[in-house]
């Protein structure tokens, strides 16, 4: 099943009225929004970029890292596996300040890819679509708020 | 501007199929919201150990919880479909053929499934233990 919205996704005619117009639509239209290039390369291209290819890499290289932590988080449950003298031995570790800081990343990662995975699902819906750029930096900023609150509740409590 | 549609390169307009696969990477996505939310509180910010982590009798108690275990079972569904959904479309970015396409898709079913089979396995072990 095709959705007719796609067919207004991945073409921008020329002109300033026809691409402002199309570029409209596009947001409007569910689903998806087109990157310019593609390619992991393109990730990291920043030039002639804006907040709008950072929330993308970003999105990508969180999520990338989240899923290497899902399974670095399975293999390290299996522990428990063990018995009690295995997981004491992990938490032993996992409770060292370096580990505690790594706690921190996860929950960054998290944050960043959960709150901007948010936004593209309200854009991509058609939610907010002209207002894309205020609820990328509102969300940052909460997650800023809300990562400096864990991290204080984690750092502080060795 | 947050989010520039602009040609892609790969000439293709986004297929019916795509478009599904991106509502339910959103869907996902947006249940995965409450779902890491419940892990992490949980997990990091309940128990007065150092760094929230439970011991082990706490983890079975955890677990063991007649509302937890479907929470955590769900979690472990949701964040599969969304990892593999994710990976799925990272691994497109580098523009593969319809036949390798076909293979990377059976690959991430496969290892979908596996994962949360073993997940299954380890937190119905540990359940059992509560």
């Amino acid at each position: 099943m095709s959705d007719p919205a796609d067919g207004r996704r991945g073409s921008v005619e020329p002109g300033p009225d026809r691409e402002l117009e199309a570029i409209r639509a596009a947001r409007r239209a569910p689903g998806p929004v087109q990157r310019k290039g593609f390619g992991p390369v393109a990730w990291f291209d920043v030039r002639r970029r804006g907040a709008g290819h950072l929330a993308f890499s970003l999105n990508r290289i969180t999520g990338l890292g989240l899923v290497f932590y899902l399974y670095l988080h399975l293999a390290v449950l299996s522990m428990l596996l063990g018995g009690e003298s295995a997981w004491s031995s992990f938490l032993r570790v996992a409770t060292l300040p370096a580990f505690l800081g790594l706690d921190v990343l996860l929950i960054l990662g998290l944050l960043v890819h959960g709150l901007n995975g948010l936004r593209l699902a309200l854009v991509g819906s058609g939610y907010a679509p002209d207002r894309q750029k205020a609820l990328y930096w509102s969300l940052m900023v909460f997650g800023a708020i809300l990562l400096l609150g864990a991290a204080i509740h984690i750092v502080g409590s060795e | 501007m947050v989010a520039t549609p602009r040609a892609t390169g790969r000439d293709e307009a986004p297929t019916g199929s795509r478009s599904r696969t991106w509502r339910w990477t959103a869907v996902s996505g947006v249940a995965l919201l409450a779902l890491v939310t419940v892990h992490m509180v949980a997990n990091h910010f309940v128990v007065e150990q150092v760094g929230g982590l439970r011991t082990y009798r706490q983890v079975l108690e955890y677990i063991g919880n007649p509302v937890i275990f479907p929470i955590e079972s769900v979690f472990l569904i949701v964040v599969t479909v969304h990892s593999m959904l994710g990976l799925r479309s990272v691994l497109l970015d580098f523009g593969l053929s319809a036949t390798t396409k076909r293979l990377l898709d059976r690959g991430l079913v496969g290892l979908g499934v596996i994962t949360v089979a073993y997940g299954f396995v380890l937190i119905g072990v540990l359940a059992s233990r509560a």
